[in-house]
């Protein structure tokens, strides 16, 4: 038997913007009982505009479109099993912790964090698996 | 019929392995769900009293599988066990002392693995972040 494989499809508009630039990548796909969400970077959710600021803006706008791409795919935040993040300077690892704290609920998931050459000015990309419901459906 | 999955805490199993008590890092330990345990990124604590431990890359990654050993054991599942392993390193001229330390560990069948060279918190030189079966 073969676990069923789904592309989530992009909530609004903005989100389904990685087609407009040629990204070989879905934004989300389901697949069994995981919901696996690609890299994100800060972008407006309504046109797919990127949004370049410091890393507590960059983190609060990603973890935001997070929340909407997860509740399209049926999951939510508090149903995140693993986190990664990557941040242009481990130095600013505590800016984003501050703000990532706001937005999961306890028991927190389990996160790897770690510095990286991001393209194109971007201070901070997060992707994650969650559960895909409560019932595993 | 539908099994319900549940999205189960998995606590440290030694007191130094909290690195949100020790370093205020917002994550668990880790976490057991749909058969799968997602480890946070695991970097060379002293299990007993979360004092960093940084050294070689072959010392660090030996603390590291050490408490990765601890915390898989403590909740039912082993080295043995891994499906997927991140393996972040420092600069990816020392990819052979990795494979040196790692193939010491993951003995029989091991797991999928990607090695790339990161910046590590705390100027550690290798992290590993790991997906195991229950």
């Amino acid at each position: 038997m073969s676990l069923p494989r789904e592309v989530i499809t992009a909530p609004l508009p903005g989100i389904g913007a990685t087609r407009a630039f040629d990204q070989p990548a879905s934004v989300a796909v389901r697949g069994g009982a995981f919901v696996f969400v690609s890299g994100l970077t800060a972008f407006d959710p309504a046109t797919g505009a990127a949004i370049r600021g410091t890393t507590s803006s960059e983190t609060r706008q990603i973890l935001e479109n997070l929340e909407l791409i997860l509740e399209a795919a049926g999951s939510s935040l508090d149903r995140v099993l693993k986190v990664n993040v990557l941040l242009h300077s481990m130095l600013e690892a505590p800016n984003m912790n501050e703000i990532y704290a706001r937005f999961f609920p306890e028991p927190p998931p389990a996160r790897t964090v770690c510095g990286a050459r991001l393209p194109d000015g971007v201070k901070v990309m997060i992707e994650c698996t969650a559960l895909a419901s409560d019932d595993g459906r | 019929m539908t099994v319900p999955i549940l999205r189960e805490l998995i606590t440290a199993p030694a007191p130094g392995l909290d690195l949100r008590r020790h370093y205020g890092h917002f994550q668990s330990p880790a976490i057991r769900a749909g058969g799968l345990i997602f480890c946070s990124g695991m970097i060379p604590v002293d299990p007993h009293t979360g004092e960093r431990l940084h050294g070689t890359l072959t010392s660090e990654a030996h603390v590291i599988f050490g408490n990765l050993k601890l915390l898989l054991e403590s909740a039912g599942s082993s080295l043995d066990r891994l499906v997927q392993v991140h393996a972040l390193i420092y600069d990816s001229i020392e990819y052979d002392v990795l494979n040196r330390v790692y193939r010491q560990y993951v003995a029989g069948g091991p797991p999928a693995r990607t090695v790339w060279s990161a910046q590590i918190e705390a100027g550690f030189k290798v992290q590993l972040d790991v997906i195991a079966a229950a």
